[in-house]
C-alpha cells in the first residue's frame, strides 16, 4: 500500500502547539495518527478519521464552524506530512462533511461533540468488517483460476484468502518496483498455502494470456469513476484490456474520492520533479553499462550498479490513475459497482 | 394459501408457464393472495415471509429471473409504504439515527424527514428494534394492496408504454433488423408503423424459428418484411439502419440475456457502427450478476432441434448443445427502451437501486 509518515525532520510537538490555536493543551495529530497506525489492520483514511476524533476530543471548539477549522487544519497537517496522501484526504473529507451535516438537537455543544466521537469511532469499529464483506462480493466472481495482482493490498490478500479456502486458485504478483510490496504478497501467500509467484513489473503483457481475472487494491476510487493506486496498476489495466480480461477493483467506502482527474498529471502528487529530466552535467558519474550485454557474459546476472539511484527514484512517480473504461467493476461494502455507480455515492455524500 | 404457492413453483417447475409477462403477472397474483391472507404484527415479519416464498420461487425456476424481480419489487414497495407512514408527523416511530454509516450509503440527511423533537439522550437510542413494536403493521395492508394494484397496472401496459416512443425512434424509410420472438419488439414496431413507412429484416433464428412468428405477425400488420436465415445477417448489416431486439433478463451490469443469435446480431452491428436498441419492461431488471454463464446461456433446449435422434449413428458420437439464450455485454448495446423511458445500459445501476432495495438482491 502507500507509505506511512514520514519521519519528520524537526521536532513535531512545539511546531504543532503554535499552529492550532484552538487546542488547548496542545493536541499532536501526527503522534495520535502515527500510534493509530501502529495497528495493522487499520488503512489510512480510518486512522485519519479516529486522528480527528481525537481532535474533537482535546478541542475547545464552541461552534460547528470553529470546530470544523480546527479539523480542517489538523488535516492539512497530516496531508503536509505523508507523502502520499490521496486515501487520507478521501477518509478525511468524508468525515469533515459529516461533521458539518450531522443534524444536532442537542443542548449543549460538548454533547453535540460527544456524539460526534461516538460515531466516529463507530464508523471505524465498523470499517474493520469491510475487508470481509468485499471478499464476500468477491468471491462469487473468481472461479478456480489465475489471478493477477499488484503490490500488497491488505483488502485484496482478504478477498484470495477468502477464496483459497472453497476454490482452487493460483496467484501472479507483480514486483511492484520501486517498493517491492509484490515480493511481500507473495511472501504471505505461500505461507497460507497459495500457489503463488512474483513477476517482473515488465512481464504482464507476457503473462497476461495465462491470467483470467486482474484484481487490485486501491488508494482511492475517484468520482470519475477511475481508480488511483500504486504506479503500474494503469499499465496492468490496459493490458488486462487489450487481453479481454475482467479488471476488478476493491475499494472499500471511505476511499471514494471528490476528484475528478483529467489525467495522470492532474493527480494531487504529481509534481514538477516527476519525470523531469536531471541537470547536466551530473554531479555523480553515470552508471557503468551492464556487463550482462556483452556476448561473453551471457547468462550473467547484471552488476549491483545497474540499479536506480535514490535521485532517478524520486522522479518517478507512486501512484497512477487508470481510466474508468478499464475497470470492469468496483467492489466495496456498499456493493458491486460499475465505475459509473461509484458517483453516486460521492454526488449523494458531497452534493446531495 | 401456501398451495397457491406450492401451485405456481410446479408450474414454475415444469416449464407450464411461457413468456417472462405471463410468469411475472401469476407471481404477482399469488403474491396478492398470500399478503390478503397474511397474518402479522410486524412488518419485519411479512417481509421475513415474503422473502422465503420468494426463495422457494426463485429457486424453483433459476432461469426465469423474472420471478424474482416481481418479489423484490413488493418488497420495495412494501418498504416504500411502511417509511411513509412512520414518517407522518405524530406518529410514534423515528427514523433511524444519522450516523456514518448511513452517510455513505444514502446521502445527505433528508431536509424533509421529519425527526421528532425529542430529547436529545432519546434520539441517539432508538434504533431499528422499533420495528418490532409497531402497530401500524395490519393498518398498511389496504396501502401495499394499491401499490400491488400499480404493479399491476405497470405488466399489463408494459407493451403500450414501451411503444409510446416508437415513432421517435424509427423513421421513414428506414431499414430494422430484429431477431427473435418478442411480443414487445412487435408491438414496438406494429406502433411506428401506424405513423411511418419501414422495412424490417427478421432472422429466422434457427433452431427455434422464433423468427419465422415474427415475419408472419409484422406482415399481417402491413410492415414490409424480409424473413432471412440467420447467415446472412453479417452480410445485409451494411443495409441496415438499427437493429432492435427483445431482452429476456436485464442483468446488473446492463449486459442483457437474449435470444440465442442476439450475440451474432449485436456484434455484426458494432462491427458496422449500427446503433443497437433494446425493447424491455422495467420488470426484467434483475439485480443479478451473469456469474456462471460468461460464454455459455443461461437456458439450454432441446438438442433434437439441432441433431435430430433420427440421425440414429451420430448420436452418440456428438455432444450436441442447444442455447437458448446469449449473454450480450454492456458495451455491444447502445439503449434500452423501457416502459420507464429511455436509458443507456451504463445507467441501470441507477435503475434498479431506485427499483429494489439493497437488502433484497439476495432472496
Amino acid at each position: 500500500m502507500s507509505p506511512r509518515l514520514a519521519p519528520p525532520s524537526v521536532v513535531a510537538a512545539q511546531t504543532i502547539s503554535e499552529s492550532s490555536p484552538i487546542a488547548s493543551p496542545p493536541f499532536d495529530i501526527i503522534a495520535a495518527y502515527r500510534r493509530i497506525l501502529n495497528d495493522d489492520s487499520i488503512s489510512m483514511p480510518v486512522a485519519a478519521i479516529l486522528a480527528l476524533v481525537e481532535l474533537i476530543e482535546f478541542s475547545a471548539a464552541g461552534t460547528t464552524f470553529e470546530l470544523v477549522q480546527a479539523l480542517t487544519d489538523g488535516a492539512e497537517q497530516l496531508k503536509s506530512r505523508t507523502p502520499n496522501s490521496i486515501s487520507l484526504s478521501a477518509g478525511v473529507e468524508l468525515f469533515v462533511a459529516f461533521v458539518t451535516l450531522f443534524p444536532h438537537e442537542s443542548d449543549s455543544f460538548d454533547d453535540l461533540k460527544a456524539e460526534l466521537v461516538s460515531e466516529g469511532r463507530k464508523y471505524a469499529q465498523e470499517a474493520q468488517t469491510y475487508r470481509a464483506k468485499i471478499a464476500e462480493f468477491t468471491f462469487k466472481f473468481i472461479k478456480d483460476n489465475a489471478i493477477l495482482t499488484h503490490s500488497y493490498s491488505r483488502v485484496v490478500m482478504h478477498a484470495l484468502l477468502h477464496a483459497h479456502k472453497h476454490k482452487r486458485i493460483s496467484v501472479y504478483v507483480t514486483e511492484a518496483r520501486p517498493r517491492g510490496l509484490g515480493i511481500k504478497t507473495c511472501e504471505a501467500l505461500t505461507a497460507l498455502g497459495v500457489p503463488c509467484t512474483v513477476v517482473l513489473d515488465s512481464a504482464v503483457a507476457y503473462l497476461m494470456d495465462k491470467v483470467d481475472v486482474v484484481l487490485v487494491g486501491s488508494e482511492a476510487v475517484v468520482e470519475s469513476g477511475g481508480l488511483i493506486n500504486a504506479v503500474g496498476s494503469y499499465q496492468l489495466a490496459i493490458i488486462a484490456k487489450a487481453h479481454h480480461k475482467p479488471f476488478y477493483a476493491l475499494a472499500e467506502s471511505y476511499k471514494f474520492h471528490r476528484l475528478f482527474p483529467l489525467s495522470q498529471y492532474d493527480l494531487p502528487t504529481h509534481t514538477p520533479n516527476i519525470l523531469s529530466f536531471p541537470r547536466a552535467p551530473a554531479s555523480t558519474p553515470p552508471p557503468t553499462p551492464a556487463r550482462g550485454l556483452s556476448s561473453t557474459n551471457l547468462g550473467h546476472p547484471p552488476p549491483a550498479s545497474a540499479s536506480m539511484t535514490s535521485d532517478q527514484l524520486a522522479r518517478n512517480p507512486e501512484v497512477d490513475y487508470t481510466r474508468p473504461d478499464l475497470i470492469t467493476l468496483v467492489f466495496s461494502d456498499v456493493g458491486i459497482l460499475t465505475p459509473s455507480g461509484v458517483s453516486q455515492y460521492l454526488v449523494g455524500m458531497f452534493a446531495g | 394459501m401456501d398451495s397457491q404457492v406450492d401451485n405456481l413453483i410446479w408450474k414454475l417447475r415444469r416449464r407450464q408457464i411461457v413468456g417472462s409477462r405471463l410468469t411475472a403477472i401469476e407471481t404477482l397474483l399469488v403474491l396478492r393472495q398470500y399478503i390478503t391472507k397474511a397474518k402479522f404484527t410486524t412488518i419485519d415479519q411479512l417481509i421475513q415471509k415474503i422473502k422465503g416464498i420468494g426463495a422457494r420461487l426463485v429457486a424453483a425456476q433459476p432461469t426465469e429471473p423474472v420471478v424474482g424481480n416481481i418479489v423484490r419489487k413488493v418488497l420495495h414497495h412494501i418498504r416504500e409504504e411502511y417509511k411513509t407512514a412512520a414518517n407522518k408527523p405524530g406518529s410514534s416511530i423515528q427514523s433511524s439515527a444519522f450516523s456514518l454509516r448511513n452517510f455513505v450509503v444514502s446521502g445527505q440527511p433528508r431536509h424533509q424527514a421529519t425527526l421528532q423533537k425529542t430529547e436529545a439522550r432519546d434520539h441517539l437510542t432508538r434504533s431499528r428494534s422499533d420495528w418490532h413494536h409497531d402497530n401500524h403493521a395490519e393498518s398498511l395492508k389496504p396501502v401495499i394492496m394499491e401499490a400491488i394494484q400499480d404493479i399491476f397496472d405497470e405488466l399489463e401496459t408494459v407493451y403500450e408504454s414501451v411503444s409510446k416512443s416508437a415513432k421517435d425512434h424509427i423513421h421513414s424509410d428506414e431499414i430494422i433488423l430484429t431477431i427473435g420472438k418478442s411480443r414487445t419488439v412487435e408491438s414496438f414496431l406494429k406502433a411506428a408503423a401506424h405513423t411511418r413507412k419501414f422495412t424490417v429484416i427478421v432472422a429466422e433464428t434457427a433452431p427455434s424459428y422464433g423468427g419465422k412468428s415474427t415475419a408472419k405477425a409484422l406482415a399481417s400488420a402491413g410492415i414490409s418484411t424480409f424473413l432471412v436465415p440467420d447467415s446472412s445477417i453479417y452480410a445485409l448489416m451494411s443495409r441496415v439502419n438499427k437493429v432492435i431486439l427483445g431482452a429476456h433478463a436485464v442483468l446488473a451490469q446492463g449486459g442483457i440475456f437474449a435470444v440465442s443469435g442476439s450475440l451474432m446480431v449485436a456484434t455484426a452491428a458494432r462491427a458496422h457502427s449500427t446503433p443497437v436498441v433494446v425493447c424491455t419492461g422495467q420488470f426484467k431488471l434483475t439485480p443479478l450478476w451473469n456469474l456462471n454463464n460468461e460464454y455459455g446461456s443461461a437456458d439450454i433446449e432441446n438438442p433434437d432441434a439441432v441433431l435430430g435422434f433420427d440421425e440414429g449413428s451420430l448420436v452418440d458420437k456428438v455432444d450436441v448443445v442447444n442455447p437458448y439464450y446469449d449473454y450480450m455485454k454492456p458495451e455491444l448495446i447502445d439503449v434500452l427502451i423501457t416502459n420507464d423511458g429511455d436509458h443507456p445500459p451504463s445507467s441501470v445501476y441507477r435503475l434498479i437501486k431506485e427499483a429494489y432495495d439493497d437488502a433484497d438482491h439476495e432472496l
